[in-house]
C-alpha cells in the first residue's frame, strides 16, 4: 500500500487565544508533525482561537515568541486547508480581512460536515 | 477604600460578569494577559458602569496585535502605571 492510499484525514481545532497558555503551540506542533507524515490535515480556528490570527502581534513585549509568525508557516508545511469559524469572528467583531493569513471562513454546518468526514479530530 | 480588580481571561470566560457583581462606584478594573481582549470589545466595555475606571495593560495589548483596535473606554497602562494603580487602591482583587 502506498502512502497516499494509507493517508487519513486529521482535523485540528485550536480554540485558545495566543500567549495565555501553551495550548495554541501544542496544537500547531501536533499538526505540523502530522503533516510531515503526508496525512491530510485540516486546521480550524474556533472560539478564542481566532485571536491567534490577529495581525501585528509582537510577542517580545511580554518576552514570548510571536505565535502569529508560526501560524503564517502553516502552508509551508503542507497545511493548505486552514479554516476559520464565521460565528467566532462575528462575535468578536473581526472580519476575514483583519487576519494575518487567507483562511477559508466556514459556517457551523461546514464545521459539522468537516468533523463528520475526519478520521481523527484533535481539539485543543 | 476603593478596590482594583484585575481580569486575566478573554470575554468568553464571563469573568467580567462576576467582577461587575462585586465592583462599586470608584473602583477600577485592569485587564491583563488575555483579559485585554475585553478592551477591543465594545459589547463587553459597554457593560461597565461609567463611574468605574478601566485600564488594559499596554504590553499585553502590543503582544496580541490589538493596538489599532483598542477602544477609548479602556485606558492603556504600562507596568509602571500598574504598580501605581496597586498603590492608589486599598486592595487588589484578582479574577482568574
Amino acid at each position: 500500500m502506498t502512502m497516499s492510499e494509507a493517508a487519513k484525514s486529521f482535523t485540528f481545532i485550536s480554540r485558545s487565544p495566543p500567549y495565555g497558555s501553551n495550548r495554541p503551540q501544542l496544537c500547531l506542533d501536533a499538526a505540523l508533525a502530522t503533516a510531515v507524515f503526508e496525512q491530510e490535515v485540516n486546521y480550524l480556528f474556533l472560539d478564542d482561537g481566532v485571536f491567534q490570527l490577529m495581525r501585528n502581534q509582537q510577542g517580545d513585549a511580554i518576552q514570548a515568541k510571536t505565535l502569529g509568525n508560526a501560524i503564517e508557516t502553516l502552508d509551508l508545511y503542507g497545511i493548505d486547508n486552514v479554516l476559520v469559524d464565521a460565528d467566532s469572528l462575528r462575535r468578536r467583531d473581526l472580519a476575514a480581512e483583519d487576519l494575518l493569513l487567507e483562511a477559508k471562513v466556514v459556517s457551523e454546518d461546514e464545521v459539522r460536515e468537516l468533523l463528520a468526514r475526519s478520521d481523527f479530530v484533535v481539539n485543543l | 477604600m476603593s478596590t482594583l480588580f484585575t481580569i486575566n481571561k478573554a470575554p468568553s470566560s464571563k469573568l467580567l460578569d462576576s467582577c461587575l457583581r462585586t465592583a462599586m462606584s470608584g473602583d477600577c478594573i485592569l485587564f491583563i494577559e488575555d483579559g485585554v481582549y475585553h478592551g477591543i470589545s465594545a459589547k463587553a466595555l459597554s457593560r461597565i458602569p461609567e463611574d468605574i475606571d478601566v485600564y488594559s495593560l499596554k504590553e499585553d495589548i502590543i503582544a496580541r496585535g490589538l493596538v489599532d483596535r483598542a477602544k477609548d473606554r479602556s485606558q492603556s497602562a504600562n507596568y509602571r502605571r500598574f504598580v501605581q494603580l496597586c498603590t492608589e487602591h486599598s486592595k487588589v482583587v484578582s479574577w482568574f
